[in-house]
């Protein structure tokens, strides 16, 4: 029998695996996809690699938020390289602004564009080294306002959080602090595809006599005398553990629980009532070789301040963050850029009930479209990137819902409100002593909130 | 609502969804022993509370309702 059973192969998953199996218990992880680690997988096309959600990584040197976690992880063997010292470049409405690692660095650098507010930005640079969990409760949008009484200043301080769900009703100071500040700190890309973090995980957990089977999907968990014995999956096939970690969606995992008298109504009502975050449309771009030079940097590009607001308003894309991919050929030339713009749900439920590549031509004229103007944002940094582009590939909510798993094509999962904090950061425990939760739904998104997780998930584990 | 609606309305709803006979539920009794409620389960009490009625019961205030009769009259206080 199995000590722990893992239902996704997600980041948050394969980090549990691997802890727990390096800890010496028996790991079984199972995915329900052909291809194991979630958002953090690569696809392949044209000879290149693409990858879904890992653009950049922060805090990994030493002493800083994640480099504990990763070196635990065995992640820190991986081949980071550190960005540019103003490793996010933000353009709004057509003025340039950069952001610099290390704390003071940011303060000073943006400082040097507003002068008038040099106290609000080192008070800011403070605030986001001291947050607490206190700070769930407090709305992030509100604190800015009050620090910042230049509305330009408040846009640019907030146009790299794209990394998560920017609504100024709900968002707590929370989860917009820990989306900045550890890549304040310092900021890293990865030489080379996600697949080689999901190997790397996937290969620690196998080492330890653990094992990840592509292909089986949980249809129901079974319990008795108030724990849960046995997954069950599609093909019929069972599997026993002591212990269960849901890396999953947790109104997914829900539906598997109807049968577990230990599990009441109110409990999988308010998983299954709870909203998600939006999701994100991608285009990302294969360059013409030896036409466009590297950057290590990620570019923020808004038509106008309204970075908090833009996903309230109808088309056109109004924000677009340029994400160059490092050349893993020591070339100086980059082959492929990602263009990423936040896409609420509404805009693709037209297309709902399709599948991948049968979606209809409406919906490829629609991304062709949405692409293009993405494309022409980009434009205001790298001026004829039309003219540069080989192929262009696009996915939206729709793409991360069939390929992930995540209802209505979230990004970041379930949202988190500042206004009802317990209703909306969840606990990694459930009605059941031993099954556990984790992943991005749970406390915090991002590759930091959801590594920070698994670890809170695997101290419930004795 | 009068109070009179509110507690028709949530005993019933509380009676399906912490699945307990609603004959149990009476105004003075003890409502984490009736509703076998623990920190989790609480947590699913003040989401029910909070989507019937826009009410959201504070952490502060929580220790202050310990009968049914106490989870009605924040209800009907607090209610827009």
């Amino acid at each position: 029998m199995n000590d722990v059973l893992i239902i996704g192969s997600g980041l948050g998953g394969l980090a549990c695996g691997t802890l727990l199996a390096g800890r010496g218990l028996k790991v079984l992880v199972l995915e329900s996809s052909n291809q194991p680690g979630g958002c953090m997988q690569s696809f392949r096309r044209g000879g290149l690699h693409y990858d879904t959600g890992l653009h950049y990584v922060g805090g990994l040197a030493p002493g800083q938020t994640m480099h504990k976690a990763f070196s635990q992880l065995g992640l820190m063997d991986l081949p980071w390289q550190r960005m540019d010292e103003q490793f996010d470049r933000v353009i709004i409405g057509g003025r340039h602004f950069a952001f610099s690692q290390g704390y003071d660095a940011f303060a000073e650098g943006l400082a040097k564009d507003f002068p008038h507010q040099r106290e609000a930005l080192f008070g800011f640079v403070h605030r986001l080294q001291h947050i607490t969990a206190a700070d769930m409760e407090v709305s992030a949008y509100d604190y800015l306002r009050q620090t910042f009484s230049d509305e330009l200043l408040l846009n640019v301080v907030s146009a790299a959080a794209m990394k998560t769900e920017l609504r100024r009703e709900s968002l707590p100071l929370f989860n917009f602090a820990h989306t900045c500040s550890s890549f304040i700190e310092s900021s890293w890309r990865l030489k080379g595809d996600g697949n080689l973090l999901v190997n790397k995980l996937i290969g620690s957990i196998q080492q330890a006599g653990g094992k990840v089977l592509t292909g089986s999907k949980v249809v129901r968990l079974t319990e008795k005398d108030g724990r849960i014995v046995s997954a069950v999956c599609a093909d019929g096939q069972t599997y026993e553990a002591e212990y269960f970690i849901s890396d999953i969606h947790p109104a997914t995992l829900c539906r598997m629980l109807e049968d577990c008298p230990s599990v009441r109504k109110a409990f999988r009502r308010r998983m299954a009532a709870a909203e998600n975050t939006c999701g994100m449309f991608t285009a990302q771009l294969s360059i013409k070789p030896d036409a466009l030079p590297y950057f290590a940097h990620n570019v923020f590009v808004y038509d106008k301040p309204n970075v908090w607001t833009m996903t309230e308003e109808n088309e056109p894309v109004k924000g677009v963050m340029i994400s160059a991919r490092m050349p893993e050929n020591d070339s100086d030339s980059l082959r492929q850029i990602d263009l990423l713009t936040p896409m609420p749900w509404h805009e693709c439920e037209a297309w709902a009930d399709t599948k991948v590549g049968h979606r209809g031509d409406d919906y490829q004229s629609f991304c062709r479209n949405k692409a293009q103007q993405c494309i022409a944002l980009a434009e205001q940094y790298i001026p004829q990137l039309g003219e540069l582009i080989e192929q262009c590939y696009t996915s939206s909510p729709l793409t991360y819902r069939d390929y992930l798993g995540s209802p209505e094509g979230s990004a970041f999962g379930m949202r988190k409100d500042c206004r009802v904090p317990m209703l909306s950061f969840h606990s990694v425990s459930t009605p059941l002593p031993n099954l556990l939760l984790t992943g991005q739904s749970i406390i915090l998104p991002g590759i930091e909130g959801v590594t920070m997780t698994a670890f809170e998930t695997c101290s419930k584990i004795a | 609502m009068t109070r009179e609606e509110i507690i028709a309305e949530i005993n019933a709803e509380l009676a399906e969804e912490f699945e307990i006979d609603e004959a149990t539920i009476t105004p003075d009794a003890p409502i984490y022993q009736t509703l076998e409620l623990d920190s989790l389960s609480l947590v699913d009490l003040i989401g029910i509370v909070q989507t019937k009625y826009g009410v959201l019961i504070s952490k502060a205030e929580l220790p202050t309702i310990k009968t049914f009769a106490q989870l009605y009259d924040y209800i009907e206080q607090h209610q827009k």
